[in-house]
């Protein structure tokens, strides 16, 4: 494998936490007069035209989100950086945070400039308070080192930053629901629109972005915009940091460009599958569809080629399952975290997913009947687009995707209950009682 | 068929039959869970009086008039303080809410609702070591139900209990974001996959297996009386002016003349027999835009598009003119833009038919 | 959930209509409104749950899914949410097989843990679930009894049954007046927003998540606000019950009276819902002016003293009045057929009678809810037929002889601001109640009450409303105060129509009303003076 631009991981492994370390590495070299030189307008257009995308899950243009809020409204504009990561198999963030605190600061300051903020939270999920520690560490350095708050560096820029500790709930990773938490109330999707940009956190242009987007900034504005987009392919720039976990030799956190096969990612990267062959590659986190290894010898890891194949590269976290493991286990552990995650709100989630959950525990514990696997199919055609947010998909897609992908698996299952056949008692249909 | 309930239902209620009864007052019956039993342990409460007293200290009060000078609302801080109390109790007494809401300012059920929806606030006290497994889809994949099992048969306690001296309770959570060592697990706020000397580690690359799991545990023996104490917050930050207008904030709003005036961007020009056409990028907050055109070694002011206007045309322009553009937003007028050299428009490509 | 809900925008008589396509036909519909409420009012109902046109829109329930064709293709939304715009094309189930589906589906997972126990619930008959269920549901169940049913509810009410099943609360006694069922509760958020939004004290919260959310008040905390009972009416289900009207009847025994609340100036529109000659309860009946769906406790439980305490009836073949001054006062719930037939008494008497109107209670001030805080219900109507306030009848007690009230219960109110008026000889009290003026009076004659009669009021918006009698008078020889009081003055008003008739002599702001012409909304007076 090529030798690949390192973008947000340069700095792993370096001691980059300190500011002084940091610093020698090239950091904080964009918080300087070219900087300061440039308007608000210019730095958007120049992050439009590093084509770089969201590297949250949803691959939206990050120029272009920016370029959504309204400006000159009155209201403060805030910058909400989503460091909620809690979807099976992705942990970049995780380390991202833990290895260079600075860069994220660094590209926070970036994108205020871009977007004339005055305060910044940093939305960090609870689980990860070592990541917190270290970003406070970093932030008290940067504020020590006049980084941060009143007249930056002697210009008229104020910025602050906050980290702001969440308490377990994966629903927070969806934007409008981490502004919901940030605000001090349940982490519950809301209504779109009006959208974040125009109307989010405290009524305010909110613009929510990834870890792992900000911490690609300090690089793009280092190096020309072209620069980074010719990394990716024709329609996302630049490199993506990979999570690859699962039966793999090692697994880890990798950045390779955008548009790198798949199959070299598991095999130059992440050494080879491990423990029996390739079975399925959830490409994109716990919620998508799983390729085969038919399908993972041709896919490339990009948005596009992802789409095609009817799955998402979200947010490029790789989980590698070998033919030692039956399929149904694991959309068992699907159905018990989405079950446990749903915010409540939405009927078709809230009752569906426990109820995908417990029909799901029948089989696994051999209670399986024939025409499970319909029901469970025709329950989740009421998810298709009829809530406020997808985490009720994120459970019914891989539902229709493995039982279409993996029939055998869910066979194997219920033929271990001797009962089967065994058609529904219809008890509604008994005389004289009709509820 | 509805035609036919509906008109038995007014046959009903016209007929005067009298099986009605003087008015009953109805009072609660008996909670059914004292009959029947209850389902979940009832948590003893300390009294009102018992959480005021610990947590009116002079460290909490500095940390919240911190963190409520972070947000513009008060309850944006609902979360952090609801913390404060996990990090003094170790749980969320009922009365820790209350208090909670009262420092944000929201209604005591609006704090509630919010500590009971997300899993990290215990509602009951846990053991001195928080054992939290992952049993997520990769922890799953590499063996995390096994280890579980293992744990659980070592401590002689189901998931969710506490063992009998009030050490460890074991949790399983969902993914913890560190797939990439699964199956790990987070002691107390430590993640950890073993355990060397005086501290738990998680190197890149290893994973939780039966003997690190046994040393963990002796670890954690090791360090009953002695455990790493972490903020629950992660530390205080300090230099930070606060959010504009939050009590006890110092900031002020951000100016709105902090960065140089947005200049136009992206000037092309082309010319065909109509003149000269330039196109470029505007902001929306322009008011007036002016177009030069470079005469010997002057810029002469041509012409002044709208701030909406999408491209203007200079009929007197010509190949190898050159034009600049000069954007003001409001009272400040922006540097001037890239100078544009105009060049013969190409000519139009015929789409081709499918 | 979230604090920042909108207000639904209703639409009005002055909305601008628009054409929209329903099912590829042209409709015009309102267009400053929502979606649900545009195809309400061209006659297409939809069905839904947790919208209701005077809370803040949550979305939550995903019941009222409509298709519309957008830039990416016919996609499924929920009409609550969705703002009317001309030239949209919407698709209901009358075309879409998708959106009878998808609503199919979302009423299966609304039922897969919510009770089936409609034959002991309170709420069956005018369930929203079990009309949603016969629209759109599915009827035949599709699940096996293994999967269990996983009933949301309070941790610490949590018990199992006899069949062991883990059931919710049951009963929970969570305010003064009010039973919850944490079963029954479909999360639709209705009681939290009312509370949060309307109420403004945010007494109620759903506490957890997923599928164990349950609704709760804090711990150790009861539900009490003068509007509390007003959870039971947004409460789609049966977990919110009343206590006072809990197993009293079956809803579709009831039938129902439309009329006035008379203890409140604001003259909240309810509902007397009565069978078997008494009232068993009183709802608000809805008036996007007035109360729009909401009524104070005090206002709805009043009915239960109605039947308490009555005067009798009294046979007088012919009063003849002493000489002397007379004072005809007016109590706060006198219609204003009442007030025409003291108006017309007077001119009988001629100049030594005196017309007087109101009441001695506190007047406080307008909640901003169903209640303008004035207990003289009439106040406004007393004004524009003249009436003197009662506080200078007080002052000049001493002037007059005889003392006529209707329904005023001046001793009653308060003893001590009406010492005065006991040195008055003759007190004649036409009262429905035998009440403390009734006991001192020379003369106690029994009336219908307000909810007997027929009539018209004017409200503190200056807005006339209409009386109607709810056929539970304990006594069938009562008259209406305006009957014997015209009979009084020797021209007895054959009904209320022809009372209000005899008003709209009196009151120039009535030209051109007629007792058959107002609307059970109500009609906005143009020049009176309230």
């Amino acid at each position: 494998m090529a030798e690949t631009v390192k973008v947000c991981t340069q700095n792993f492994g370096k001691g980059a936490q300190d500011i002084e370390v940091y610093k020698k590495l090239g950091g904080y070299a964009n918080i300087s007069e070219r900087l300061f030189n440039m308007s608000q307008f210019e730095l958007i257009d120049y992050v439009q035209r590093s084509n770089l995308r969201g590297r949250g899950g949803a691959g939206f243009p990050t120029g272009m989100k920016w370029s959504f809020v309204p400006r000159g409204t009155g209201k403060p504009v805030y910058i909400v950086v989503n460091a909620d990561e809690g979807e099976g198999g992705t942990f970049k963030d995780h380390f991202l945070m833990m290895e260079d605190p600075h860069r994220l600061i660094e590209g926070l300051i970036i994108a205020a400039w871009a977007l004339g903020s005055r305060a910044a939270y940093i939305y960090c999920r609870g689980e990860f308070l070592p990541c917190i520690e270290s970003l406070n560490k970093a932030l008290n350095q940067a504020y020590a080192a006049g980084y941060l708050g009143e007249n930056i560096m002697g210009t008229k820029f104020c910025f602050d930053i906050f980290v702001h500790r969440g308490a377990g709930a994966y629903i927070c990773g969806e934007e409008t629901a981490l502004i919901n938490s940030l605000e001090g109330q349940k982490g519950q999707p809301r209504l779109k629109p009006p959208f974040p940009a125009v109307s989010g956190a405290w009524k305010s242009p909110t613009c929510v972005n990834n870890v792992e987007t900000i911490m690609s900034l300090p690089w793009i504005l280092q190096h020309d915009p072209s620069e980074y987009a010719k990394m990716g392919t024709p329609r996302a720039g630049g490199t993506k940091v990979f999570c690859i976990s699962g039966d793999v030799k090692n697994p880890g956190v990798y950045e390779a460009p955008l548009g790198t096969p798949m199959m070299t990612m598991i095999n130059d990267y992440a050494g080879g599958v491990v423990g029996g062959k390739l079975k399925a590659v959830l490409p994109g986190g716990s919620s998508c569809a799983p390729l085969t290894a038919e399908e993972a010898a041709v896919a490339t890891m990009d948005y596009e080629c992802l789409a095609s194949m009817k799955t998402m590269f979200g947010s490029g976290a790789m989980i590698i399952i070998n033919d030692t493991h039956n399929m149904v286990d694991l959309l068992n552990c699907l159905g018990n975290f989405y079950s446990h995650e749903s915010c409540g709100q939405c009927t078709p989630c809230r009752e569906g997913t426990g109820l995908l959950h417990r029909i799901l525990n029948q089989i696994v514990a051999g209670n399986g009947h024939d025409g499970d696997v319909e029901l469970m199919q025709s329950l989740c055609g009421g998810f298709g687009g009829v809530t406020i947010c997808p985490l009720s998909i994120s459970l019914g897609g891989p539902v229709g995707s493995y039982s279409a992908k993996f029939r055998a698996d869910f066979d194997e299952y219920i033929a271990k209950n001797p009962d089967h056949a065994k058609p529904r008692i219809q008890e509604t249909s008994r005389p004289g009682i009709f509820w | 068929m509805r035609d036919h309930i509906t008109g038995a239902v007014q046959f009903v209620s016209n007929n005067h039959l009298k099986f009605d009864r003087p008015a009953q007052p109805i009072e609660a019956l008996p909670d059914p869970a004292e009959t029947f039993g209850h389902v979940n342990k009832i948590q003893a409460q300390p009294s009102a009086k018992e959480v005021l007293a610990k947590l009116d200290t002079p460290e909490i009060k500095a940390r919240c008039a911190d963190l409520l000078s972070r947000y513009p609302v008060g309850q944006g801080a609902l979360l952090e303080v609801l913390w404060l109390v996990q990090g003094v109790f170790g749980w969320v007494p009922t009365e820790g809410i209350r208090w909670a809401a009262n420092v944000c300012g929201c209604a005591p059920a609006h704090a509630l609702g919010v500590a009971t929806f997300y899993t990290m606030y215990n509602h009951a006290p846990k053991g001195k070591f928080l054992l939290q497994f992952c049993r997520n889809i990769s922890c799953t994949i590499k063996g995390a139900p096994s280890l579980i099992a293992y744990v659980e048969q070592a401590l002689n306690i189901k998931t969710g209990e506490t063992t009998p001296d009030g050490l460890f309770t074991i949790l399983q959570v969902e993914c913890l974001g560190s797939c990439g060592n699964g199956p790990m697990m987070l002691v107390n706020d430590d993640f950890a996959t073993d355990a060397e000397g005086d501290n738990l580690t998680m190197k890149p690359g290893t994973t939780l297996t039966k003997e690190s799991i046994d040393r963990i545990l002796k670890w954690c023996y090791a360090h009953e009386n002695n455990m790493p104490k972490h903020d629950v917050l992660g530390g205080m930050v300090k230099g930070h002016g606060g959010h504009p207008g939050a009590p006890g904030a110092t900031a002020k709003p951000q100016v709105a003349d902090y960065a140089p005036p947005s200049p136009v961007l992206n000037v092309k020009a082309e010319a065909d027999e109509t003149g000269a056409t330039l196109t470029w990028k505007g902001a929306p907050e322009f008011t007036k835009i002016v177009v030069e055109k470079k005469s010997g070694n002057d810029w002469v002011a041509v012409g002044e598009p709208g701030v909406k206007d999408k491209a203007f045309v200079d009929a007197a322009g010509k190949v190898g003119d050159e034009y600049r553009m000069i954007a003001t937003s409001g009272e400040r007028v922006a540097k001037p833009s890239n100078v544009a050299v105009t060049t013969q428009k190409p000519a139009p490509v015929e789409e081709k038919k499918v | 959930m979230s604090n920042f809900y909108n207000m639904p925008k209703l639409p009005t008589e002055s909305s601008p209509k628009v054409e929209i396509f329903v099912d590829d036909k042209a409709v015009m519909v309102p267009g400053d409104t929502n979606l649900l409420e545009a195809l309400k009012a061209v006659g297409i109902e939809t069905p839904h749950v947790c919208y209701h046109p005077y809370l803040p829109v949550s979305g939550n329930c995903r019941q009222c899914l409509v298709e519309q064709e957008g830039p990416r293709g016919r996609m499924l939304v929920i009409s609550c949410y969705t703002p009317v715009t001309p030239g949209m094309k919407i698709y209901t189930p009358a075309s879409s097989a998708r959106v009878k589906n998808a609503r199919k589906a979302t009423q299966e997972f609304m039922l897969v843990n919510h009770p089936l126990d409609c034959p002991i619930c309170d709420k069956a008959g005018e369930c929203t679930l079990q009309e949603n269920y016969m629209e759109c549901g599915q009827n035949e169940s599709r699940l096996r009894p293994e999967y269990g049913k996983n009933y949301h509810g309070n941790p610490a009410h949590q018990f199992v049954d006899a069949k062991g099943q883990v059931r919710g609360g049951k009963h929970v006694d969570i305010g003064p007046r009010i039973l919850l069922d944490e079963e029954r509760c479909v999360q639709c958020d209705r009681c939290v927003r009312f509370m949060r939004s309307i109420a403004g004290s945010e007494q109620l919260q759903l506490a957890g998540r997923a599928d164990h959310t349950y609704i709760t008040t804090f711990p150790g905390e009861k539900l009490d606000h003068e509007y509390d009972l007003c959870v039971t009416d947004v409460c789609p289900t049966g977990a919110m019950t009343a206590k006072y009207f809990r197993f009293q009847k079956r809803v579709w025994l009831l039938s129902h009276t439309p009329t006035v609340s008379m203890d409140d100036s604001l003259g909240a529109n309810i509902w007397l819902d009565h069978a078997d000659g008494r009232i068993y309860r009183v709802m608000p009946r809805c008036n996007p002016e007035v109360n729009r769906s909401w009524l104070s406790n005090t206002s709805r439980l009043a009915f239960q003293e109605f039947d308490k305490n009555r005067l009798p009836s009294m046979d007088i073949e012919s009063y003849t009045f002493s000489e002397g001054k007379v004072a005809l006062v007016a109590g706060g719930s006198c219609t204003m057929e009442d007030l025409a037939a003291m108006k017309l008494l007077k001119e009988t008497l001629g100049d030594r009678a005196e017309l007087f109107g109101g009441t001695l209670l506190k007047v406080n001030a307008p909640d901003g809810i169903a209640k303008s805080g004035d207990p003289c219900a009439n106040r406004a109507g007393m004004k524009l037929m003249g009436f003197a306030d009662v506080a200078d009848l007080v002052k000049r007690a001493s002037e007059f002889k005889t003392l006529v009230t209707v329904n005023a219960d001046l001793f009653g109110e308060d003893p001590a601001t009406a010492k005065p008026l006991e040195q008055i000889n003759s007190i004649i009290a036409l009262s429905a109640f035998d009440n403390a003026t009734a006991k001192k009076a020379t003369i106690a004659l029994g009336v219908k009450h307000w909810s007997e009669v027929q009539g018209t009021m004017v409200n503190s918006l200056n807005m006339v409303q209409k009386l109607n009698a709810c056929p539970v008078c304990p006594d069938g020889k009562l008259w209406a105060a305006y009957e014997i009081l015209s009979d009084m003055a020797g021209k007895k008003f054959a009904s209320a129509a022809d009372a209000f008739k005899k008003a709209t002599e009196y009151v120039p702001a009535f030209a051109g009303l007629s007792y058959d012409t107002i609307k059970s909304t109500g009609k906005l007076l143009e020049g009176g003076n309230a």
